[in-house]
């Protein structure tokens, strides 16, 4: 124990001389190499990632749209739904977590959890900068035709508040795609788990090739949200 | 234009779920590795190694693991960030083994009983270090099984260069040369009494200034390659410092606490006699300058841990196959 330094330059010594010369062992941060022999170890990492990102923005999206509808109807509703799900926003990942544990464990629930609250900030603002923004004369005019409120909501107010609800959703899915790296405190975050493991091994490889996927994963959601909003509303492309 | 609003909109939904439901199947098999035993006459339940996620954790994990597997287990490992997190969940079982650190889990554990301010219970023995801390662990549902003969520990390092141009082997000559010195480590280390503290009272070393880089990270070993700072925190074990020519200094009085590297298992959930039969295997084996050469192949070649793991254990014939 107490010549352990002087071993361990020793070990180093007799090591280098059949350590193979290679980008891996150079540590260069572009390393086709790295992705040749560690394709498995990312594509479980990018699933894992997708997986991440598209439940936690399912779930967000289904938490923002009654809670954008409940605080535009509700006057006393709105102060309070806004208040929350901003304060949300403030608690650090970490205590998000640690405060999570006793209740969902060691799991990818326990992320989803968090990034699904994140992105509500997010998406109940936008959602509701949307409904707000409908005309009240056209709204009026859905009265009158004799549409039952919910009615009014599904057919007049949501085509109408879609666009900025879909900016949401874009900010929130790439935002998200950045966030759920931080997951790898607790082990699962996607890509942020070789980012993390990459940064403290010194692998230079590891953490461009995974902060470049999720980059590129990113700049795929933002386009795809993009063609879907277009397809979805017709009538803004002229 | 309204209907097919609503089906695109209906069509995205049913695409979003039909991938989340794809992809939650990846996770439950890729997100944690679950590995199945080959071997017969084990009990076949699933036992979590848990523990954090820098080189030599990953190593130690996948070795328990495939000890295990060889005594007939399944095992999956759970790699997650810091004691924080994975010691409650070694206590409440949601993790069953662990490799600890002898030392610095019975200064955590004796912090947890009685508080901050606490005497210190870890020696630089670990036979005693263990039995010290067995008492505590225990009261916390985790046992401590046979400590390894390697010791990871603190250990202070600084450039080839600076080592033969003052003529420095141990902590001690450091002291002697009487140069203040800047010292790459953790943030916490002016309050720990093995870090900053212990250098100045046991060896008279001037800490001039403290860049907090953390604890034998890149960037600790960049500031002390580049000068930034002349002593740098590293771990005992760290295959690389080579790579960034750094020589460790020798702790010749002894001040670092016996940091031996042992299994901390779930008292309950592993109470198997196998599993303490399977981990203690390692206990007479691995050694400082074992680990301190697996963690190289790891970082400095590059190789998959599970990978240096497994050819370790089979060219101890530890495990079969």
């Amino acid at each position: 124990m107490l010549t352990s330094g002087a071993v361990a330059v020793g070990v180093d010594a007799v090591h280098a001389a059949t350590i193979p010369e290679n980008c891996l062992v150079r540590n260069d941060w572009v390393c086709p190499l790295y992705v040749e022999t560690r394709s498995s170890v990312l594509l479980e990492a990018l699933g894992q990632h997708l997986y991440l990102v598209l439940v936690s923005l399912a779930v967000g999206a289904a938490l923002a749209v009654p809670l954008a509808v409940l605080a535009h109807r509700v006057r006393r509703a709105r102060g309070l739904t806004l208040g929350v799900t901003t304060v949300l926003y403030t608690i650090p990942s970490l205590a998000m977590f640690i405060l999570l544990l006793p209740f969902v464990g060691l799991s990818a629930t326990t992320v989803v959890i968090a990034l699904a609250l994140y992105s509500l900030t997010i998406l109940v603002r936008n959602i509701l900068v949307g409904l707000d923004g409908v005309d009240p004369e056209v709204r009026d005019a859905a009265t009158g035709m004799g549409l039952s409120p919910w009615r009014t909501l599904w057919r007049v107010e949501a085509p109408l508040a879609l666009p900025s609800a879909m900016a949401g959703l874009r900010v929130a899915a790439v935002s998200t795609v950045a966030l759920a790296t931080v997951g790898a405190i607790i082990g699962y975050g996607g890509l942020g788990n070789l980012i993390t493991s990459g940064y403290q091994a010194n692998f230079n490889a590891q953490v461009l090739t995974a902060s470049v996927l999720c980059v590129v994963l990113a700049v795929a959601f933002d386009l795809l949200l993009l063609g879907a909003q277009r397809l979805a509303t017709p009538w803004r492309r002229s | 234009m309204r209907t097919r609003t609503s089906l695109l909109m209906a069509g995205l939904a049913s695409a979003v779920m039909a991938l989340s439901s794809c992809a939650a199947s990846d996770v439950q098999s890729g997100g944690t590795q679950a590995t199945s035993a080959a071997t017969s006459g084990g009990s076949g339940e699933t036992v979590v190694v848990g523990g954090p996620n820098f080189t030599e954790a990953a190593v130690m994990e996948n070795m328990y693991a495939l000890l295990l597997q060889d005594a007939g287990f399944t095992t999956e490992i759970k790699a997650v960030d810091n004691r924080e997190v994975y010691f409650g969940e070694l206590a409440s079982g949601g993790i069953d083994v662990v490799p600890e650190y002898a030392a610095t889990l019975a200064e955590y554990l004796n912090q947890q009983a009685n508080g901050e301010g606490a005497a210190l219970i870890a020696t630089n023995d670990a036979a005693a270090t263990v039995a010290a801390a067995q008492p505590l662990a225990e009261a916390q549902g985790v046992t401590l099984l046979d400590p390894a003969e390697a010791a990871s520990q603190n250990a202070f390092a600084v450039t080839q260069d600076y080592a033969t141009q003052n003529n420095l082997t141990t902590l001690s000559d450091l002291g002697a040369l009487g140069q203040p010195v800047t010292l790459a480590a953790t943030e916490e280390c002016p309050q720990r009494p093995f870090c900053q503290p212990g250098l100045e009272s046991t060896y008279s070393i001037q800490v001039g200034s403290l860049l907090p880089l953390g604890y034998g990270s890149p960037a600790t070993k960049q500031a002390v390659q580049s000068g930034q700072a002349q002593l740098g925190l590293v771990g005992s074990t760290d295959g690389t410092l080579g790579q960034f020519g750094l020589v460790v200094l020798q702790d010749d009085k002894r001040l670092q606490l016996a940091d031996n590297l042992v299994p901390a298992v779930n008292t309950a959930s592993a109470s198997d006699p196998k599993i303490a039969e399977a981990l203690n295997k390692l206990a007479g084996v691995l050694t400082t300058a074992d680990l301190t050469a697996l963690n190289g192949q790891v970082d400095g070649e590059r190789q998959l841990p599970e990978d240096v793991a497994k050819a370790y254990l089979q060219d101890k014939g530890l495990i079969q196959g």
